[in-house]
C-alpha cells in the first residue's frame, strides 16, 4: 500500500487512554477519533514491562526497551547499596528521543507535557515539560523565554491536578477539566504560534480520571452501583477530549499526519496485596520494627542479614534481592540465584486471593523480556491478578489482603494496551492493525518525516498494512 | 581563573544565534564579549580585532566573533550554525562544544534534596509508588 512522506506529524499523546472506550464495542462517541480511525488505521498498542508511565513515553519516544534505557519505573535504586531510590527524570533518559534525533537532522520541535522531560534539554524547537516538574517557579520550560510566552497566552501551567487524594469528587473533576483545557490551550497557542515539523503532547486527565473514577462508571468494578451521580463522568471527559482533539485538528491542514496515542490503558482495580507483608510472613523479609499498625518499608530497619527479598509497591512489584557479593549484606548465594528466583516465582503464582482462588499473578524477569538490562533492574517484577491488584508496599498488616488504598481511594489499575490510531493523509479505509508495540511509535514518527531510523531502535514502522 | 575562548561563528542566523549565546553564557555566570562587524571595524579589523580578543580571552571573557575577517589569536573555536537549527538550539550545541573542552560546566538537573521529596509525595498521592 502506498506509503507517503508528510511535512508535519502530530503525536497527540492521551496517557492511560484505553480501547475498550475508543475501540471496543462498548466504545464512546468520539466523532473525531473515530474519523480519524475511518480515514487511517488503528489498533491496540502493547505497553512495555512495566505498564506504567515512566518508562513507558521514553519506550515510546526512545524506541527501546526499559532495558535499555535503564530504568523501570518513576524511581529506580542508584545502585546495589541500601540506599533510597531516585526519581528518573529526564536526567536518566540517555539516550535520544524521537524529537532529539529530529532536532539534529534539522527539523522543528515542540514538545509539550510529555513525561520524563524536565529537566527539559534543548531541542531545535520548544518543550514544555511534564509533571515531573516541581511547580510552576521551575525552569519548566525550553528556552526559557518560552514559560512567559505560556503564561500570557494561557495562564499558568498546569503541570498536574492538584490533591488528587480526595472524596471531594466534584472538586477533583473540576480540577481535571482545568488540566485538560489548560494542556489543549497551551497546544493550541503553541501549533499556531511556532513553526513546526514535529509537535508531540501528552495530556494526563484520562489517567487521573480512571484513578479517581473508576468505581462510579465500571460496571464490572465490585463496588460500582448503577445510578450513581458519577455513572457517566468517565464517558463525558472522553467526549471533552475528542472535542479537543477536534480543535487541533481543525488547525493543522492536510499535510500533517496525525498520530494518537496511548502508553497503557486501564482496568478496574479489585484491592491490593501486601507484598512486603507477604514476604515477611514466608520468612523472606526480616524487620528490627515492632509493628502496631501499618509502616512505610522505607522507614522500617530490615535485618539484612535475615533478609532475601525486598518490595517495592505500586500499581505493580518489583522485587529485590539481597544476593551475596552483589548487595552489601547479601544472603543469597549468587550460584543459587536462579533456582531462588524460580522458587519465589511459582510461589507468587500460586498465590490464591481473599477467596482461595487462584489470583492468577504473572512474575516476569527481566533478563526475558528486554534487549539489555541495564542500570540496576528489579531482580522479578509481579503484576499481582494480572494488574488487577495493586502491590501494597507497608507492613503492619494483619492479613496481606486490603480493599482500601493506604494513600486514599483509587479505583483503577492499568493494564497492558493503549491506544493507537493513525492518519498519515493515506486513505486506509480504517484498517485495524494486530501486534503494535509501544517502541512502533518512533521509527513510525522518522518514517513519515523521511529521517534516518537509527539501527539500535527496537521496533518497526507501522504502515497501516 | 576561567578559561577563556573565542568563537567564532558562521553559517545561517549568526546575529540571532550570538545573542542567544550571549544570554546563556550570562546565565552560566560567564564574563561574555560580543565582536559583530561593527565592533572589529572600531578595533581596527583584521589583526588587530584579533589581538584585542586575544587580551579578552587571556583574561577569562568568552569572546563571541560574529564577524568576518577578524584574525582570532589565542584559543579558539570555530562554530557553523546550521540553517535549520533555533538560535537557541543552535547555542545549546556551542554550549556543548564549550562544555566537551573544559570551557564551561553545565549543570546536570538533577533534583534538590527537597524537590526529590516533593516529587516523591505526588507520585505517592497519584499512587504510582507506595
Amino acid at each position: 500500500m502506498e506509503r507517503r512522506r508528510v511535512d508535519r506529524v502530530l503525536v497527540i499523546g492521551l496517557d492511560c487512554a484505553t480501547p475498550q472506550f475508543v475501540f471496543g464495542p462498548e466504545r464512546f462517541d468520539l466523532p473525531n477519533l473515530h474519523e480519524l480511525m475511518r480515514r487511517g488505521c488503528w489498533g491496540r498498542l502493547e505497553s512495555c514491562h512495566p505498564p506504567i508511565t515512566v518508562p513507558a513515553w521514553s519506550v515510546m519516544t526512545a524506541g527501546k526497551d526499559p532495558g535499555t534505557l535503564g530504568f523501570y519505573g518513576f524511581r529506580n535504586r542508584r545502585d546495589y547499596s541500601y540506599d533510597p531510590m531516585v526519581t528518573a527524570n529526564a536526567t536518566a533518559v540517555r539516550d535520544e528521543r524521537v524529537w532529539d534525533i529530529l532536532s539534529r537532522n534539522g527539523k522543528k520541535v515542540v514538545v509539550l507535557g510529555v513525561p520524563q522531560t524536565y529537566p527539559p534539554n534543548p531541542v531545535n524547537g520548544w518543550l514544555v515539560s511534564g509533571f515531573l516538574a516541581p511547580d510552576t517557579r521551575s525552569d519548566y520550560a525550553y528556552p526559557k523565554s518560552l514559560k512567559r510566552e505560556i503564561e500570557a497566552a494561557a495562564g499558568e501551567y498546569v503541570i498536574d491536578v492538584k490533591d488528587f487524594r480526595t472524596d471531594d469528587k466534584d472538586g477533583l473533576l473540576e480540577r481535571l477539566y482545568a488540566l485538560m483545557a489548560n494542556r489543549f490551550a497551551i497546544a493550541r497557542f503553541l501549533i499556531e504560534q511556532k513553526p513546526w515539523d514535529f509537535f508531540m503532547m501528552v495530556e494526563m486527565g484520562l489517567d487521573r480520571l480512571h484513578h479517581g473514577f473508576w468505581k462510579f462508571c465500571a460496571n464490572d468494578h465490585p463496588m460500582f452501583q448503577p445510578g450513581n451521580p458519577y455513572e457517566n463522568v468517565i464517558r463525558d471527559f472522553y467526549r471533552s477530549v475528542d472535542r479537543e482533539v477536534g480543535g487541533l485538528l481543525d488547525v493543522v491542514g492536510d499535510e500533517t499526519a496525525i498520530l494518537v496515542v496511548s502508553d497503557h490503558g486501564a482496568k478496574s482495580m479489585r484491592g491490593g496485596i501486601c507484598v512486603n507483608q507477604w514476604l515477611v510472613n514466608n520468612g523472606l523479609l526480616t524487620l528490627h520494627d515492632r509493628l502496631d499498625g501499618p509502616k512505610r518499608i522505607e522507614d522500617c530497619h530490615i535485618d539484612w542479614a535475615k533478609t532475601s527479598v525486598w518490595s517495592s509497591g505500586g500499581y505493580y512489584a518489583r522485587m529485590f534481592f539481597n544476593v551475596k557479593g552483589r548487595e552489601p549484606q547479601g544472603v543469597i548465594p549468587p550460584d543459587e540465584y536462579e533456582a531462588f528466583r524460580d522458587q519465589l516465582a511459582e510461589a507468587i503464582k500460586a498465590m490464591p486471593d481473599h477467596n482461595g482462588e487462584p489470583l492468577r499473578n504473572r512474575v516476569v524477569r527481566p533478563q526475558e523480556v528486554y534487549r539489555a538490562v541495564n542500570g540496576v533492574a528489579p531482580d522479578l517484577i509481579v503484576y499481582f491478578g494480572d494488574l488487577a491488584w495493586r502491590a501494597v508496599g507497608p507492613v503492619g498488616f494483619e492479613n496481606i489482603y486490603t480493599f482500601e488504598n493506604d494513600t486514599g481511594p483509587d479505583d483503577a489499575n492499568h493494564d497492558c494496551y493503549g491506544i493507537f490510531i493513525m492518519d498519515d493523509r493515506v486513505e486506509r479505509g480504517g484498517r485495524e492493525v494486530q501486534n503494535l508495540h509501544l517502541m512502533d511509535v518512533a521509527p513510525t514518527i522518522l518514517d513519515l518525516l523521511g529521517v534516518e531510523i537509527p539501527e539500535d531502535m527496537q521496533g518497526k514502522v507501522i504502515t497501516g498494512i | 581563573m576561567q578559561k577563556g575562548v573565542s568563537i567564532r561563528l558562521s553559517g545561517a542566523g549568526v546575529p540571532e544565534t550570538a545573542a542567544a549565546l550571549r544570554g546563556r553564557l550570562i546565565e552560566l555566570g560567564r564574563c561574555v564579549e560580543c565582536v559583530d562587524a561593527q565592533m572589529a571595524a572600531r578595533l581596527g579589523g583584521g589583526k588587530a580585532a584579533g589581538y584585542t580578543c586575544n587580551l579578552l580571552t587571556r583574561n577569562g571573557v568568552i569572546v563571541i566573533v560574529a564577524a568576518p575577517g577578524v584574525d582570532v589569536e589565542g584559543e579558539s573555536i570555530e562554530c557553523e550554525v546550521a540553517v535549520h537549527d533555533t538560535p537557541d538550539f543552535a547555542a545549546e550545541k556551542i554550549l556543548d562544544a564549550l562544555a566537551e573542552q573544559g570551557f564551561i560546566a553545565i549543570e546536570t538537573g538533577a533534583y534538590s534534596a527537597e524537590e526529590e521529596e516533593q516529587i516523591r509525595q505526588r507520585l505517592a498521592d497519584l499512587g504510582y509508588i507506595e
